[in-house]
């Protein structure tokens, strides 16, 4: 089938950079000649190691009337972590630009990835129309960059549900001028903040993702292009609303706060900034296609943790706390009562990529189990009171403690590892680690730190490090990472700096 | 260097030593180098420096305003705070 996606206009506020729907059309189907010149077919994976530009979004389309099937991948990752994902996704392609790391050009080189920079188009054009419904579309990697991926899949069935079911909701008027800050890489930016509204018609404005400089301006962008529609994290909002000038142009219409529920406090303080009431929550997890749930008529007083109801899907709180078991209609919490958020919607991933085991642990007869704990209020509303996900949210940024304490496993002198969550007043949640090691020199924490740099992404490095003589267990002898933070967090950390500053003078 | 000001300067240095990447030691950092692209710290970490001088200096931003290139080297910083307690 042809895909019937009516495309808006892509703008690049920060370099100008403008393309109509003419030219997208055109730029889309010279980059159908080229895939067709390299032989990419239905049913390939294409890597995306780039995003947040113009020709990121025709490459996506490209790939899909071929057939094919996109994973955009976070281009700060490490050469190491690239070649875990070439490994477990075998992609026949890999489309990057020129900002893409040298060390990850050669990583799918040497990985046999047949490698394209994407202004590299040629000027011939073709059609293509070779998507099904039930074709994966997207593999958003969540975490196991370092070991075993969790690939979220995306087929054009499961996007489609999660796109007519917003429309539904919250309509398109909202959305004609649509500003994304944030990555294209995962769910939030790419599926909800981009795509809604750009595969709605309306005209969609990129950025750089978390630019302190753009954010620090973002008053006068709003005002410049008349944005009627911005979603955010809250780390936009603690820069935003310390240092840049309101807007005043009173264009914007709709913003969504996504990643972490914000507290009532900020949440007025950001309806003060930005002009409008209709500021929201928007629930949101990549596997069941981002913004599931939030306030269609945000009008409201502002609570901590609001969210609001269903957009597209069924939401229930059970005292079920895993799949373990069918869903039992007696296990769900009265309103006000505590328990476990479980999700049913038509934009639910088909599952993880090649990991039946994770899927069956997180789906049961169609519904999933999103980690989240909260209850419902007395008008039927979610409220969110806390996460069990083993997730690590810097700035909107979702980082997995167990990637990283399987790379710490890895190095030779290493025993034990816990990395775990600190609160930080700039990104929300940082990075701490607690570790044992058998030689505790300056030396071996040097070649721990040079271990961690070549297998982890710089934005996932701890920032506070505690060399400790053992890791307290439960009696189950799992690791508890809030115990882990609260036996270290009040101990002075390694003063690393000065170590790793000891190893150039010598 | 004005006495104070060289006060004001180790007072600046142990506060970015709080707030830096761990791999890039502050005694490599020149007083006039760009202290995000030396990589001594994250540009996001300008609010904690914007914060630090809140709270040290009572300097409101909402009266000054945020420029980023004021706040880019040890230098900039310590004339930042001169002028505005003058």
């Amino acid at each position: 089938m042809l895909l019937d996606l009516k495309v808006g206009n892509l703008t690049e506020p920060v370099s100008g950079r403008s393309w109509d729907g003419p030219e997208i059309h055109r730029q889309v189907a010279r980059r159908i000649a080229r895939f067709k010149r390299h032989q990419l077919a239905a049913g390939d994976r294409v890597f995306l190691p780039f995003g947040n530009r113009l020709e990121f979004f025709v490459e996506l389309l490209a790939i899909w009337r071929l057939g094919a099937c996109a994973v955009p991948i976070d281009a700060r990752l490490t050469p190491f972590e690239i070649d875990t994902l070439v490994k477990a996704a075998l992609p026949r392609l890999a489309v990057v630009d020129d900002a893409t790391d040298a060390a990850v050009l050669e990583a799918l080189g040497a990985a046999g990835v047949g490698v394209i920079d994407t202004v590299d188009t040629g000027d011939e054009e073709a059609l293509a129309g070779r998507s099904r419904l039930d074709d994966d579309a997207l593999i958003l990697f969540t975490s196991g960059s370092t070991g075993a991926p969790k690939g979220v899949v995306h087929t054009h069935r499961s996007l489609r549900a999660r796109w007519v079911s917003l429309r539904e909701q919250l309509g398109v008027t909202a959305f004609e001028r649509t500003l994304c800050l944030l990555p294209t890489h995962f769910g939030h930016g790419l599926i909800c903040n981009c795509l809604f509204p750009w595969l709605s018609g309306q005209h969609l404005f990129i950025t750089p993702p978390f630019k302190p400089e753009i954010i620090m301006r973002l008053g006068a962008l709003l005002d410049e292009h008349r944005i009627s529609f911005m979603s955010s994290v809250p780390s936009i909002w603690r820069l935003a609303l310390k240092l840049a000038r309101p807007p005043s142009a009173g264009t914007l219409q709709r913003v969504h706060c996504g990643s972490a529920p914000l507290s009532a406090h900020v949440w007025d303080e950001i309806r003060r900034w930005t002009g409008t009431r209709q500021v929201c929550n928007a629930y949101g997890i990549t596997e069941t296609g981002s913004w599931v749930a939030g306030l269609s008529d945000a009008d409201c007083t502002a609570e901590d943790g609001l969210v609001g109801e269903g957009w597209g899907a069924v939401v229930k709180v059970l005292r079920a706390a895993d799949t373990s078991a069918p869903l039992d209609a007696d296990s769900e919490c009265q309103a006000g009562e505590q328990g476990f958020v479980w999700l049913n919607t038509p934009a639910l991933m088909k599952g993880y990529f090649q990991r039946d085991d994770l899927t069956e642990s997180a789906v049961i007869d169609g519904w999933f189990l999103t980690g989240d704990i909260g209850f419902m209020d007395a008008q039927g509303r979610l409220v969110l009171r806390g996460r069990e996900r083993d997730e690590i949210n810097k700035g909107g940024m979702k980082i997995y403690p167990a990637d990283i304490d399987a790379v710490v496993e890895r190095f030779a002198h290493a025993a034990d590892v816990c990395t775990f969550a600190i609160d930080d007043a700039i990104y929300g949640q940082t990075v701490g680690i607690a570790i044992v090691l058998n030689q505790r020199d300056d030396e071996t924490v040097r070649a721990l730190h040079k271990w961690m740099t070549v297998h982890l992404a710089e934005h996932k490095l701890p920032s506070r490090w505690w060399i400790v003589d053992e890791i307290p267990r439960t009696s189950r002898g799992k690791i508890n990472r809030d115990a882990v933070n609260a036996a270290c967090i009040g101990l002075p950390s390694l003063e690393l700096p000065k170590i790793l500053a000891g190893g150039e003078k010598a | 260097m004005s006495e104070e000001r060289q006060q004001q300067l180790q007072e600046l240095i142990e506060f970015l030593r709080s707030i830096q990447k761990p791999n890039k030691p502050i005694e490599q950092i020149g007083a006039d180098e760009n202290l995000v692209t030396s990589g001594l710290i994250d540009s996001l970490a300008l609010v904690e420096i914007v914060v630090y001088l809140e709270n040290t200096y009572g300097i409101d931003f909402s009266t000054h305003g945020f420029e980023p290139e004021r706040l880019s080297s040890m230098t900039s910083i310590l004339d930042f705070i001169e002028q505005a307690r003058t």
